[in-house]
């Protein structure tokens, strides 16, 4: 394919790759639902960056400007969303642990 | 002309928020009620649309790539189905004018949100009517503000979010690969480099997510908490379509379309839909409560329509999506019933209830046909989507998925007996002497996914010939 250009992206995907890690651990070893959504949001980060990354490599850089802004606001609609169903969570149960939500097994 | 299917909806909401709310808060429901029977009539004749110049000028403003072809078709009708049944529903269970208007406005973008992702060509666009869809899914489970409700919501949200990511990241491969988004242009570059370990990457975490969405069997912690927890008009919205398209959908236009279906690919889908249909089926046969079975049915009869897809001949294909349209009627028909024996028993739990058979006449009849149907009993619809699968199997040589497809549905009608036995049929328990048989509200849906399913069932030579097998149109263009 491109082969200097993969020599470019190595580094980068490195990085990505550390932001996927802590944020998959980060979604497995919390007991904060807060946190939770913060694992999810570093995920969406690394993703972002993978975005800005390729565009940058394949020179479609307007493309992928585009798709990242889009990314940017469902991301923010999405948080809004997940935040408010923990207030509702928090009013019931006046505690963030995520071991309140483990009522239905099976 | 398909852009208006997208923009209705979505302007609906728009002027009844934004001008009309006092008078909207009535007629809310009304005009919902027209999109749906407007969607369900251009699903079936799309040759009677009339565009109006405003929507013609609006949808030049805004630049879609839209295409349909026969499975898009099923799927428009579908969606038109459930979101008239939904309609009907809500009008009979949430009695609040203001909370039945945020409803509606919900229920109106969420379908404007699947009518998208049926249609789209983009891979990009195909995820933003993905999340547009998921994030009107997470409102309307926690809906009701209770405890379980929320519980659900939260893991949909978290799972659904992953899925998500695991589609962006292959996204984001596959314009390093191909240099668009299209999914002509992604599919024209992968066939010069199929074997590319990035490519097979991309494809795998894509058809992952996919899975996680579709809650199939390895990936479906969050499906049964989900359709348990929320309202009874958002169950059947969920069961019947939104994870149907999400899911199901988009793994069959992502693997027919862009991927193409390759051996490994084909593997991977086989073994998913057969571990999907035996273990959901195994799980469904413990439960108690009845919606939380008919979740675990839902995992297992998806798991169908995947390994009919995994087969990969047309025929394969063709009775994954009768199967696809079969099983969205008679599960939609299920749990309509369930929000029946809720709204007038009180309660969802089996062992409580018995011989219900006796005051809801309706209501049980119904529940027997959709379970019959679902079973695969002759000459109900669900029979011959079956039928057509495990030829399909066996004509391509899986036999042991063919043997597996026929003992899930063994399985199937086992559950289905044990949920009629304990809640349908028997003497009537003392507790329950009083019930009546459900409102109009309950009655409508009801007789009218019954009459869909017999019809179905009954003019299966018709629709086989007219709308499932020239899907095979597809593999030409």
């Amino acid at each position: 394919m491109y082969a200097e250009s993969l020599q470019l992206l190595w580094p980068f995907l490195v990085f990505v790759l550390m932001l996927l890690v802590i944020g998959i651990y980060c979604l497995f070893a919390t007991l904060n639902l807060i946190r939770a959504l913060i694992g999810v949001e570093i995920l969406i980060k690394a993703v972002t960056l993978l975005l800005i990354v390729v565009g940058y490599i394949t020179d479609h850089v307007a493309l992928t400007q585009a798709l990242v802004i889009t990314l940017i606001v469902i991301e923010a609609v999405v948080m809004a969303v997940s935040v408010g169903v923990v207030l509702g969570i928090h009013t019931h149960k006046n505690s963030l642990d995520i071991r309140n939500i483990r009522n239905m097994k099976g | 002309m398909y852009s208006a299917l997208i923009l209705k909806p979505f302007f609906c909401v728009l002027i009844m928020n934004m001008f009309l709310k006092g008078w909207a808060k009535k007629t809310a429901l009304w005009v919902a009620l027209l999109l749906s029977v407007a969607q369900i009539i251009f699903a079936i004749f799309p040759e009677t649309y009339h565009q109006s110049s405003f929507i013609y000028v609006i949808s030049n403003f805004f630049k879609f790539d839209l295409a349909a072809d026969n499975i898009t078709r099923v799927l428009l009708l579908c969606i038109g189905i459930v979101f008239f049944v939904t309609i009907i529903l809500a009008k009979q269970m949430i009695k609040d004018d203001d909370r039945r208007f945020n409803f509606i406005n919900l229920l109106l973008i969420i379908v404007s949100g699947l009518n998208g992702v049926v249609l789209v060509t983009d891979i990009f666009s195909l995820y933003v009517f993905l999340e547009i869809v998921a994030v009107g899914s997470f409102v309307l489970i926690a809906f009701n503000k209770e405890m379980l409700a929320l519980e659900g919501a939260f893991k949909y949200i978290i799972l659904s979010s992953v899925a998500s990511i695991m589609m962006l990241t292959a996204i984001a491969l596959l314009l390093l690969v191909s240099g668009s988004t299209s999914f002509s242009a992604i599919s024209a570059s992968l066939l010069y480099s199929t074997y590319n370990p990035l490519i097979m990457i991309a494809m795998i975490t894509f058809i992952c997510g996919l899975f996680i969405k579709a809650g199939l069997m390895p990936f479906h912690g969050w499906l049964p908490d989900a359709y348990t927890a929320a309202p009874g008009p958002v169950s059947v919205l969920l069961a019947g379509v939104v994870t149907k398209t999400v899911g199901v959908y988009t793994l069959m236009r992502i693997v027919i379309s862009v991927f193409g279906l390759y051996l490994p690919i084909q593997k991977i889908l086989m073994f998913v839909g057969a571990s999907s249909i035996i273990f959901a089926a195994l799980a469904a046969l413990g439960q108690t409560d009845f919606k939380r079975m008919l979740s675990f049915s839902s995992i297992s009869q998806v798991g169908y329509i995947v390994l009919g897809l995994g087969c990969g001949t047309t025929l394969g294909i063709a009775g994954a999506l009768f199967h696809l349209f079969n099983h969205t009627i008679f599960k939609s028909l299920l749990f309509v019933n369930a929000a029946t024996v809720e709204a007038q028993a009180g309660t969802r739990d089996m062992q409580k209830l018995g011989g219900l058979s006796a005051k809801m006449p309706i209501t049980g009849f119904s529940s027997v046909l959709a379970s019959l149907s679902a079973a695969g009993i002759p000459p109900l619809a669900g029979f011959w989507s079956k039928l057509i699968i495990v030829i399909a199997l066996w004509l391509s040589g899986n036999y042991i998925y063919a043997i597996i497809a026929v003992m899930g549905s063994v399985l199937t009608l086992a559950y289905f007996l044990s949920l009629q036995r304990m809640v349908f049929f028997g003497k009537l328990r003392e507790d329950l002497m009083n019930i009546k048989e459900g409102g109009l509200g309950f009655m409508i849906p009801t007789v009218l996914l019954a009459v869909i399913t017999v019809g179905a069932g009954l003019a299966f030579p018709y629709l086989l010939n007219t709308f499932i097998l020239p899907v095979s149109s597809i593999f030409g263009g």
